[in-house]
């Protein structure tokens, strides 16, 4: 029992350097994410100011957050169960900002040029109580934005007053990142890490 | 060893030296004996694996302090610095003959691990997947605790994976299968250790696991499914005892796992599915007579553990048919008499046995 086990040094050393690595991978992966990922903004839904700031984020809504009838176009809403990936196809609108073209439950092969895929989870789905609508809600990992301490206040007046849209790093595959955010037109984006 | 246990060792090994049946050398080596197999759960070791966790929380809430002053490289590298500070403690203690206090210097770096995950998380204001962050941190916890042999590592592993499944559970409202991948890659890791406070942690999570299935499957309507895999397991684990009487250290705690995952099931179905009042008659008899049955094989066989099982059983089906059954067709004192009944009984076997146990213990 008092003996230390052989080669207990080395070992020792192997797991702080998987560990470590595993963690530099975490921070490279989002790194790069941020800065090779193409890049989108999209305006912030005014939430309830109550529910805005629980702690010291801010919690962020979408139009793409909660899809219906009213907001995709194609009948495959159906295909989504909860907990599921939903692939949501955005397409530029004439206007500027996207809207949604298709939503699917795999990665849609064919992809427009100019078109943009967002890979989200289905966190809740529903339908209406005549059975003709359903909508889902839709997580992207895009709905968290951490403020500095005492902050939360003075951004909770602006998004009320103010216009906010977010920057999202969007990467092939269709992971999101939030990059940061535009407060009436000027950019509040933190610079990579790496 | 625990206190109750070594006191009445004490008592008793004090009696046997009097009588004449243990010698003076005896009784000191057995007593040096069950102290030196406690060393696992001695106070020490206990104040060192809380010491970790405090200097887990102090090491956490001073980064989280200082977040805003730093630069975001140097958060990063202040994480890293203090998983390598733990781990070379650990080579340190572990170089002094420590095991225990390393033990616990290796919790503390696994544990950092995990909070330099999720301030990474926070950094990148990751919100989406939370489980994919305890996904890594149980894999790491597993990594660290079956390279360095370290129980207390292993143990947060599994604690982990139960807490990555759970969220997948309440995310999607299904069974999460991969559950099973991570348990059985922490019990064997356990089973390879030899440590049985691990193991009983796997049969529980496993339990647990089984009984959820009742009230995920199908809607949750598949508690008869649960009820049925405990009466099952029971019965392998008696059939095990009978068979190979070298394994009742494994068979018995087993047993006891299975009889409360099989009552949790018959539970459920009574209680939580509104059956017919019939229905509801049948299930509570039959669960009160395997009730009982568990009870007389845990006094055959001195399994203190589906004794203890079988009396808490015993007595939250009574107090529930009460509850349930009270103002409707059984009459409460109607219900009184049958539950004196069945006590009754019990007590008349309880009785028998002790007496038939005498009998033998006479006859040897």
């Amino acid at each position: 029992m008092s003996s230390a086990p052989r080669y207990f040094w080395p070992l020792l050393i192997i797991v702080a350097l998987v560990q470590s690595a595993a963690l530099f991978k975490l921070v490279y992966d989002k790194d790069r994410l941020l800065k090779t990922g193409h890049e989108i903004t999209m305006p912030v839904k005014p939430l309830d100011p109550r529910d805005l700031f629980r702690g010291d984020y801010v919690t962020l809504g979408y139009d793409v957050s909660t899809l219906n009838t009213s907001n995709t176009p194609e009948g495959r809403l159906a295909e989504l169960r909860m907990g599921s990936a939903a692939f949501v196809t955005l397409t530029p609108k004439a206007d500027g900002g996207w809207m949604v073209k298709d939503v699917a439950p795999a990665f849609p092969s064919p992809v427009a040029p100019g078109d943009i895929v967002l890979k989200g989870r289905v966190g809740n789905a529903w339908a209406q109580a005549n059975g003709s609508e359903k909508t889902v809600s839709v997580r992207y990992g895009i709905e968290t934005y951490f403020v500095p301490e005492g902050t939360g206040p003075v951004l909770e007046t602006q998004v009320r007053d103010h216009k906010i849209e977010a920057i999202v790093a969007v990467g092939g595959d269709g992971t999101a990142a939030l990059k940061g955010l535009v407060v009436d037109g000027e950019r509040h984006v933190d610079p990579p890490l790496l | 060893m625990w206190a109750p246990y070594k006191k009445r060792l004490t008592r008793d090994l004090d009696r046997w030296r009097q009588n004449g049946w243990v010698s003076e050398e005896g009784r000191a080596a057995i007593l040096a004996d069950v102290e030196m197999s406690g060393r696992e759960f001695s106070l020490p070791s206990a104040l060192g694996i809380l010491a970790s966790v405090l200097f887990g929380f102090a090491a956490i809430s001073f980064v989280a302090a200082h977040w805003e002053e730093m630069p975001r490289l140097a958060r990063l590298l202040l994480l890293l610095a203090t998983i390598w500070a733990g781990y070379s403690v650990a080579g340190w203690l572990m170089a002094l003959g420590h095991r225990a206090f390393a033990d616990a210097a290796i919790l503390f770096s696994v544990a950092m691990f995990g909070a330099s995950i999720m301030l990474i998380s926070q950094m990148y204001n990751i919100s989406g997947d939370p489980t994919d962050g305890v996904l890594m941190w149980w894999i790491g916890a597993l990594f660290a605790g079956i390279l360095l042999r370290s129980n207390p590592a292993l143990a947060l592993a599994l604690v982990l994976v139960c807490v990555w499944s759970g969220m997948q559970t309440l995310e999607r409202n299904e069974v999460h299968w991969p559950f099973l991948i991570g348990w059985a890659a922490v019990s064997a890791a356990f089973v390879w250790q030899r440590w049985h406070p691990g193991l009983h942690l796997s049969a529980l999570a496993l339990s647990l696991f089984v009984v959820s299935l009742g009230y995920l499957l199908d809607n949750g309507h598949q508690h008869a499914l649960v009820a049925i895999l405990g009466l099952v397991a029971a019965g392998a684990a008696i059939a095990a005892e009978k068979a190979a009487p070298g394994y009742e250290h494994v068979a018995a705690p087993i047993l006891a796992y299975a009889v409360a995952i099989a009552f949790a099931g018959l539970y459920a179905l009574q209680f939580f599915e509104d059956p017919s009042l019939g229905t509801l008659v049948a299930l509570a008899a039959l669960t009160l007579i395997l009730l009982l049955a568990a009870i007389s094989y845990a006094l055959s066989t001195g399994n203190r553990g589906v004794l203890w099982l079988g009396y808490i059983g015993f007595s939250l089906e009574i107090l529930s048919v009460y509850w349930k059954t009270v103002g409707s067709i059984l009459n409460t004192s109607l219900f009184f008499l049958v539950a004196a009944l069945l006590v009754a009984g019990l007590a008349y076997m309880a009785f028998h046995l002790a007496q038939r146990g005498q009998g033998r213990e006479a006859t040897a």
